[in-house]
This record gives structure tokens, C-alpha cells and sequence, in this order.
């Protein structure tokens, strides 16, 4: 009986450790590290000393459908050697990881990216020369957030994902169907823009609309975008709507490395403004015989909003202050003035006319009344 | 008031059921057809217009539809524009050059009578006078709402040409004309739904419409009544 227990017992653990033998090398494939052990808690997180809140939950199913997949967690966040680790430095995605890049079998980095995005308008700055506000500027994770594929669609009626009988042609040679998935993932993944245009807009004026920090790096708040024709097509969908990108990196220029719009690099220099404007070469279909006249003015002149609907009245005398951090031009400064004081007449007239008009009407409403009934009218 | 029996646009008295009462000819066929271009353009182009407008959360409902109706509500617009533009070029021939339409536009001419009328009506409204002012062929309501109507046609007609052509000219132009035909667009919609849709549908005694603007008859009371001055030198007229 005590043997039978006994070998009953020994068999059970044999078993249990096969069974868990089978699944190892599965698990090694997802998370060789083991991070999973703790970070599959979605509750897990802390409120650090200043009272914000950090997530350290990791989605694995997600995980393994973002561009990050194949990446160990120890490869970015390489500083972190044991557990629990309270501090961890953030992540430097110029680090050079374990996979080789296909096109020059170096080992992959995006150092090449951040280099330009340094110089850039939102990048920090040379060393010896460091911008103001650092904290204000976006790092690579405001924008990249380690999103899930999303493969683009081949037809306009088509949803968004895997086209199957596209996948079934690579699959024609490539037979290992994980690997071919995700190449596929990858490739189409890259052949539209990440974000619509709703949302690439959302990002941008994120900050560009946060007047105090405008303040602080003396920019325009871009509020005015929302009065434009360019954002009523965002609104309705039109593919070939302009967004924050398709001006600002068009065509020959690389969002990482968009520059202030005084330097001969940048998309909405002066110079370049006819090429932007046109966009020749570009997926949508701008302006395409752009004239040197059409391509002058500012697109995001003033702070204060030119539409309708969606602004207070502005006093009077604020008409004529003049805009601290606008660097308008003296003429740009009375073009800007004169559509501030149409817009404020228009306010007054209609504001005047339509009260005397519903005032007026409502009078007449009473005196036709009174005569009814006096049996002025023939009715 | 200028004594031309042509410049005015009479019809031959009639009976018509029930009333078995007269009735004259206030809008003849060619300005009916001309005001049902002009309203028909007109709900249009609000539409259309005041589409690019609205908050991002209606057009949520129309889901994947959003696409094709912006496109359907630029080429609709572009229509309109130009159906209404060439009417108001006709408008144009026709008040110069056409015999009754000179007469029309005449009759149109703002007067000191206007600003009198206009202050006497008050006082009739405030019941500081009995005396209703006694209006000729057009009141200076009408005239209100017409010239007002030139004016806004043509601010937002030379606009609306501007914002078709952007390429052509400065981001300045295109900014001003943005907000002119905006700002007119709310005027002329606002304006027209005070001032002249009380006047023709939800005045009581017109409700739901003055019969006019479907086939031009103005009943003899009715006649009698808004206009007593043309009435009176009809009348004149038809006994002499």
C-alpha cells in the first residue's frame, strides 16, 4: 500500500516534469528571461515620490505582435540585474541589439535615427550647446509606442490586416508561416503611415497646443490648424488631406529630422515652400502647380483663432496687441490685424442685426395679434 | 409712384375660389422662377457649407460614409455657386435692361419715406400711434432684405471664386476670403431665417406660406392692406 503510494507519487512528479520540459523551449521563445513571472500582473505598478503613476504591466499577446517581438526585455533595458529592480534607468533606443540588419548584416541599432533627430527642432540639442526645457521636449517613446502591426489595406473597400491570398504567395517558398507572418506584418506594416491623420494631429497638438509651453520655446500655438480646410478634410476622412507630417517631413524629408522653418533644411522654408506646397512625388495630391504668390503668407499666423465657432469674443483694444513670440513680419502683423477686425465687426454686426431683427419680428408678432383680433385684418 | 403703369406688374384681375376675390400679380413667372434658383441654391449651399463645420462626433455617424459624402458635398457646393452666380447675373440683366424689372428695381430704391415708415411702424408697435405707416409697392423691410441680399451675394460669390482658385493668389487673399464667406454665410442664414421666414410663413395670417413665391397672386386685401399706397394708385389707374 505505502509502495504503491510511494511510486504513485514518483510517477506524478515524472510526469509534472515532462509535462513542463515540453512547454519549456515555448516559453524560451516568448520570454527567456522570465519577466513575464511578475509583468503579466495587470495591476502591477507603483507611485513613485512625486505622486505620478507607472504602469509595468506587459500585454504579452500584444507584445508579440508588435515590431519589438524578437527583442529580449534585457536588450533595451539592459541596466536592470536584479530583482526587484526599484530604479530602472529609461530606455536608450540607440542601444545595439542582437539582430543583424538584413541590408548590411551590422548589428541593428537606431542610433543613425537619433543622430539627425538630435539636431532636429525637437531633438535636445548638441552637448555643448543643450536646449532650454528638456523636459518639454518629445523623446522617442512619445511618439513610438511599440504599436501592433497593422498591415496596410490593398483596396480602398478592404479591411486593414493580413490580405490571405497575398500571404498564401509567400508562403508559396517561404514555408515557415511565424516567420513569413511577420515579414509580411513588417513589410506592409511600413507602407502607410502609422497613425491616421485624426490622430497624428492629436499628437502634434499635444503639446504645439499647450500655450505655456509654446511660451517657453517662443512658438505659435497651432490651435488655428483646426480652422483650416486642411483639417475639415482630416475631419471627413479625405485620404488626400494634409496632415502635420505631409507639410512638415514631406517628400525628401524625414520626420525625425524636421528643422526650424528659418533653416534652408527644413520643408517649410521659405524656399521650399513652393516644393512642399506642390508636393510633387507625394502619395496625395497637393497643389500641384503651387505658384511662388500662393506659397507666401503663414499657415499658423496667430495664436488667436480666425474661425468661428469655436472662439470667444476678443475685446477690442486686445486687437491690436501685439502677438509677444510671433516674429510677424510688419506686414504680416497688419494682414493679421485687419482679419482680427473684420472678424470682430462680423461678430457686432450679426450679434446687432439678427437682436434688432428677432426684436423687430417679435413686435410685429404682437401689433399682427392685436390687429387680429381687433378684426382689423380680413382673415 | 412714378405714375408708369408699366413699371408696375399687374395682372389682370380674376376670381379664384373660395373667396371669389381679385387678386393681382405681385411676382410674375420670370422672378418666381428666379426666386425658387435663389432658394433652391441658397438651402444648398448652407448645407453644404455649413458641413465643414460641424463637430467631429456627428460625423462619427456617418461612419465610412464620411468620405464620399465630402466629396459629394464639394462638387454639390461648387454647383450651387455656380447656378446662383448666373442668376445673379440675370438679376442683374434683368433689373437694367428688362422693362419690368426696371420698373422692379425702381420701386426698390430706398427713400426718406423708408426711414419715416420705418420709425412710424415702431411707434405703431409700441402703441405710441394708431396710424400703421401705409406702405407702397415694396416696404422698407423688403428693401432691407434685398439690398442686404446684393451685398451679401457679391461678398460671398467673389470670396467663394477665391477660395475655388487658391492657387493663384496669396495665403492672404484665401484667409480673408475664408473668413468673409464664413462670416456671411452666418449673416445671410441667420438673416433669412428672422427676418424672412417670419415675414412669408410664420407671420400670423401667413402660416404656413404666402401663396406668392409658388404662383406671384397677392389676394386684393392682402394688397390692400401691406401696400396701400400701389392699391390705391391701381385702383386709380383702373378707373381712369
Amino acid at each position: 500500500m505505502k509502495a504503491r503510494t510511494l511510486l504513485f507519487k514518483f510517477l506524478l512528479t515524472v510526469m509534472t516534469m515532462a509535462t513542463s520540459l515540453y512547454f519549456i523551449p515555448c516559453l524560451m521563445a516568448a520570454d527567456v528571461e522570465n519577466c513575464d513571472l511578475c509583468h503579466k500582473y495587470s495591476g502591477l505598478g507603483r507611485i513613485d515620490e512625486s505622486g505620478k503613476k507607472h504602469l509595468y504591466y506587459v500585454n504579452d499577446v500584444l507584445c508579440q505582435q508588435s515590431v519589438h517581438r524578437k527583442i529580449r526585455c534585457k536588450e533595451c533595458h539592459s541596466d536592470i540585474e536584479k530583482y526587484p529592480h526599484p530604479n530602472p534607468e529609461e530606455v536608450d533606443c540607440s542601444t545595439v541589439c542582437h539582430l543583424v540588419d538584413p541590408s548590411t548584416d551590422n548589428k541593428f541599432s537606431h542610433a543613425n535615427m537619433i543622430e539627425g533627430y538630435d539636431l532636429s527642432v525637437h531633438g535636445k540639442g548638441p552637448e555643448d550647446n543643450p536646449k532650454e526645457h528638456p523636459e518639454d521636449l518629445p523623446s522617442c517613446t512619445y511618439c513610438h509606442e511599440n504599436r501592433t502591426y497593422q498591415p496596410v489595406s490593398g483596396l480602398a473597400d478592404e479591411h486593414r490586416g493580413v490580405a490571405q491570398e497575398i500571404l498564401d504567395r509567400c508562403l508559396g517558398c517561404h514555408t515557415d508561416e511565424q516567420w513569413t507572418r511577420y515579414f509580411y506584418n513588417h513589410f506592409t506594416h511600413r507602407l502607410h503611415q502609422r497613425r491616421s491623420s485624426e490622430r497624428m494631429v492629436e499628437l502634434c497638438t499635444s503639446c504645439h497646443e499647450d500655450d505655456e509651453m509654446m511660451e517657453r520655446h517662443g512658438l505659435i500655438v497651432t490651435g488655428t490648424f483646426h480652422d483650416t480646410f486642411h483639417w475639415q478634410a482630416i475631419k471627413y476622412g479625405d485620404p488626400n488631406a494634409p496632415n502635420c507630417i505631409t507639410c512638415h517631413a514631406p517628400v525628401g524629408y524625414s520626420s525625425h529630422e524636421i528643422m526650424p522653418k528659418d533653416d534652408p533644411l527644413s520643408a517649410i522654408h521659405k524656399d521650399n515652400l513652393v516644393r512642399t506646397c506642390s508636393n510633387q512625388g507625394g502619395l496625395q495630391t497637393c497643389h500641384p502647380n503651387a505658384t511662388t504668390a500662393f506659397a507666401q503668407g503663414r499657415i499658423h499666423p496667430t495664436r488667436y483663432k480666425t474661425g468661428v465657432f469655436e472662439t470667444k469674443m476678443r475685446s477690442f483694444q486686445s486687437l491690436f496687441a501685439s502677438p509677444a513670440s510671433a516674429e510677424l513680419t510688419g506686414l504680416e502683423y497688419y494682414q493679421q490685424l485687419l482679419l482680427q477686425l473684420i472678424k470682430f465687426f462680423y461678430m457686432i454686426l450679426i450679434g446687432g442685426l439678427i437682436s434688432f431683427m428677432i426684436l423687430h419680428q417679435i413686435l410685429d408678432y404682437f401689433a399682427t395679434r392685436r390687429e387680429i383680433k381687433k378684426g382689423g385684418l380680413h382673415q | 409712384m412714378n405714375g408708369d403703369k408699366e413699371s408696375w406688374t399687374i395682372g389682370e384681375p380674376e376670381s379664384y375660389l373660395p373667396h371669389k376675390e381679385k387678386y393681382y400679380i405681385r411676382l410674375n413667372l420670370t422672378e418666381r422662377i428666379q426666386h425658387h434658383l435663389v432658394w433652391t441654391t441658397f438651402v444648398t449651399l448652407a448645407i453644404t457649407g455649413f458641413m465643414v463645420e460641424f463637430p467631429e462626433d456627428w460625423l462619427s455617424l456617418l461612419g465610412s460614409h464620411k468620405e464620399t459624402v465630402f466629396y459629394y458635398r464639394g462638387l454639390l457646393h461648387r454647383i450651387a455657386a455656380v447656378v446662383m452666380t448666373a442668376n445673379l447675373f440675370y438679376q442683374a440683366w434683368y433689373i437694367t435692361l428688362a422693362k419690368p424689372g426696371r420698373g422692379y428695381i425702381v420701386d426698390m430704391i430706398p427713400r426718406l419715406k423708408d426711414a419715416k415708415d420705418f420709425y412710424q411702424n415702431m411707434c405703431y408697435y409700441l402703441r405710441l400711434t394708431d396710424q400703421k405707416p401705409l406702405f407702397d409697392r415694396f416696404n422698407y423691410k423688403e428693401k432691407l432684405e434685398y439690398w442686404t441680399g446684393w451685398i451679401g451675394n457679391i461678398i460671398i460669390t467673389v470670396t467663394g471664386f477665391f477660395l475655388w482658385f487658391p492657387k493663384y493668389f496669396p495665403k492672404f487673399v484665401f484667409d480673408l476670403s475664408i473668413l468673409l464667406h464664413t462670416m456671411e454665410a452666418i449673416l445671410a442664414s441667420c438673416a433669412i431665417m428672422v427676418w424672412h421666414f417670419y415675414e412669408v410663413h410664420l407671420k400670423p395670417g401667413k402660416f404656413p406660406m404666402s401663396r406668392i413665391w409658388l404662383d406671384g397672386k397677392i389676394p386684393e386685401h392682402e394688397l390692400e392692406e401691406e401696400h396701400p399706397l400701389e392699391y390705391q394708385r391701381i385702383k386709380e389707374a383702373e378707373i381712369s
